[in-house]
């Protein structure tokens, strides 16, 4: 799993794509390029949308990179603002009339795989694809949460800036998620249990 | 330090630490959970399962290969890398939707077309150039090609027509036209020296060694060739270093442009050239030195200071990126003389207080922490 948190080198990178720096630009986007798509399809099916917004993305930077943070945290600022931007491509795409901008519902899809290899027990198997159903219930915001936190590694702040919310909010919704998906196993277990004993008997 | 020990394996799965050690373990963590398994032999269950959760838990995320982003990003550089080129902006997503792809597919064509034709042209007026300046070299018309070779035990000092300075070690063999071309300075090397430029943004300098090419505008750096497998090293005292293989693709436009491109150093970096590998490593000099003017040189006395700030001052004083969490740091608090030690000393000795470590990546220091409890 690879681990999105700030290094230096996007860091530097970074500022030499601000200093118009083309073969920084290259680098700054092939490297984030497979991250951002990612992230981008749990928003669309349209994968072809997707890459285009990822170029809109970079060119919109490279053009007003006079006006950008040197030390911006690289990767949450590239999945913020392409969260940004895949929104409001489809809202006006929307004849947006309906909703406000401030916040649109979405659908955040995140689809899992069990690499059995890792596991011994049929329980434990079980316990993992039970988890991960879990996380498939959550509402689309507490999902978002849990995928940047547990699967993309971003803190508390970071994940604040892609969303958009404060980092208590960010707090909040973790903590919710967290309780649902160990409450949801604890009645899982019992059931589980419960079967066992009738089995057994 | 012992809430883990009524933890679940949902617990477990879930919390923060834990997943760090699993997924992308470090020293610090594998030595604390190794430590507290061999403290709580019952839990041992529990934690290999939680392992095997997280482990095999992935996230099925949509492929896409290398050469499709590779072909992407260079359509989105190639219009802004094509200055002087009649290509417009590629057209944007107004247009109805099946045409863009396709359009923009043609346009690459197109603009690949161009380039090829732009970079061959390019390369045949440079190859007719360098002949006619081979030309220019040999009769000894207006200029002269120089060759200076230490045979002698100890450093030789060349003063260039430009005034700059060159100390070439023992053994080392330096080339140069004098004067020199009017576009640019260039120095051939083999074997080690170190390098004190005039400063001349209009006429960059450029170190040819071992296919490695040093490219600066006016600073002091040492380039050491002299390895038998062929390394090249490039340490910087002061100012930035634009460094590239020969080999490099772009190499033109790196030679030509006015200004620094490439991989940059800035002082106290050191880069490791491989030239059979083609693979650059970034780090530091061996002994950093402070870059700041002995005005600026700060007071290496640090009392109740948070750990943050005396790292910050570190780097500013070396001109060194110190990477570290400054939510974690700033509660650390930090009582210390480091006067009159190495960089690598006064580090050794701000982790040890607040319990970190460090390392070296890419040119940069990063302090890795949990924080301080307290």
């Amino acid at each position: 799993m690879k681990s999105a948190s700030t290094n230096p080198e996007d860091l530097l990178l970074w500022q030499d794509f601000l200093d118009g720096d083309v073969q920084a630009f290259e680098r700054l986007m092939s490297g984030n390029f497979r991250l951002l798509f990612r992230y981008g399809c749990k928003f669309s099916r349209d994968q072809e949308f997707v890459k285009d917004s990822i170029q809109d993305l970079f060119m919109a930077l490279w053009e007003r990179r006079a006006n950008l943070n040197p030390d911006a945290a690289v990767k949450p600022y590239l999945m913020a603002s392409l969260r940004r931007l895949m929104f409001r491509t489809r809202l006006s795409a929307r004849s947006c009339d309906e909703e406000t901008l401030q916040e649109v519902e979405y659908d955040f899809c995140v689809e899992f795989s069990v690499e059995e290899q890792f596991i011994a027990e049929e329980t434990t198997i079980a316990r993992t694809r039970h988890i991960q159903e879990l996380i498939g219930k959550l509402p689309q915001r507490q999902k978002e949460v849990v995928y940047l936190k547990f699967f993309q590694e971003l803190s508390r702040e970071q994940i604040a800036k892609v969303m958009a919310i404060t980092p208590q909010t960010v707090s909040n919704l973790l903590q919710i998620a967290i309780r649902q998906l160990k409450q949801g196993r604890k009645v899982a277990y019992m059931l589980v249990g419960l079967l066992h004993l009738l089995l057994m008997r | 330090m012992d809430r883990y020990s009524d933890f679940s394996i949902d617990d477990f799965v879930w919390d923060d630490y834990f997943r760090q050690w699993i997924l992308s373990p470090d020293k610090n963590n594998t030595i604390f959970w190794n430590n507290w398994i061999n403290a709580h032999p019952d839990m041992v269950e529990k934690v290999e399962r939680a392992r095997a959760i997280l482990l095999s838990m992935q996230i099925e995320e949509p492929e896409i290969s290398d050469e499709e982003i590779n072909k992407i990003v260079k359509r989105t550089i190639a219009h802004y890398n094509e200055e002087n080129s009649n290509i417009q902006k590629l057209p944007h997503r107004d247009i109805s939707l099946p045409f863009t792809t396709w359009m923009r597919f043609a346009a690459s064509i197109i603009l690949i077309t161009l380039l090829g034709w732009t970079a061959y042209s390019v390369l045949v007026s440079k190859k007719e150039k360098s002949q006619l300046a081979q030309q220019e070299t040999t009769p000894g018309k207006s200029y002269s090609v120089v060759e200076k070779i230490n045979t002698t035990a100890h450093t030789m000092e060349l003063i260039l027509s430009d005034g700059s300075h060159i100390s070439l070690a023992p053994k080392g063999r330096v080339r140069y036209s004098e004067p020199f071309n009017k576009e640019r300075r260039e120095v051939y090397l083999t074997g080690e020296a170190f390098f004190d430029i005039r400063k001349n943004p209009g006429q960059p300098f450029l170190v040819f060694a071992n296919g490695l090419i040093t490219k600066v505008l006016g600073t002091s750096f040492r380039v050491n060739a002299s390895g038998d497998k062929g390394e090249v090293t490039v340490e910087v005292k002061t100012g930035k270093v634009a460094v590239f293989a020969q080999a490099d693709p772009h190499v033109f436009k790196k030679l030509e442009d006015k200004s620094l491109q490439g991989m940059i150093l800035k002082p106290n970096q050191k880069i490791i050239y491989a030239g059979n590998e083609v693979k650059m490593v970034k780090t530091l000099v061996e002994k950093p030195e402070i870059v700041v003017s002995v005005s600026e040189i700060p007071k290496f006395v640090f009392e109740d200071t948070p750990a943050s700030d005396v790292l910050n001052t570190l780097g500013k004083a070396y001109g060194i990126d110190i990477i570290y969490d400054t939510t974690l740091l700033k509660h650390c608090l930090l009582t210390a003389v480091l006067e009159g030690l190495t960089l690598h000393d006064k580090l050794d000795i701000i982790c040890k207080a607040v319990e970190s470590s460090y390392e070296i990546v890419d040119g940069q220091v990063l302090i890795h922490s949990n924080g301080c409890k307290n």
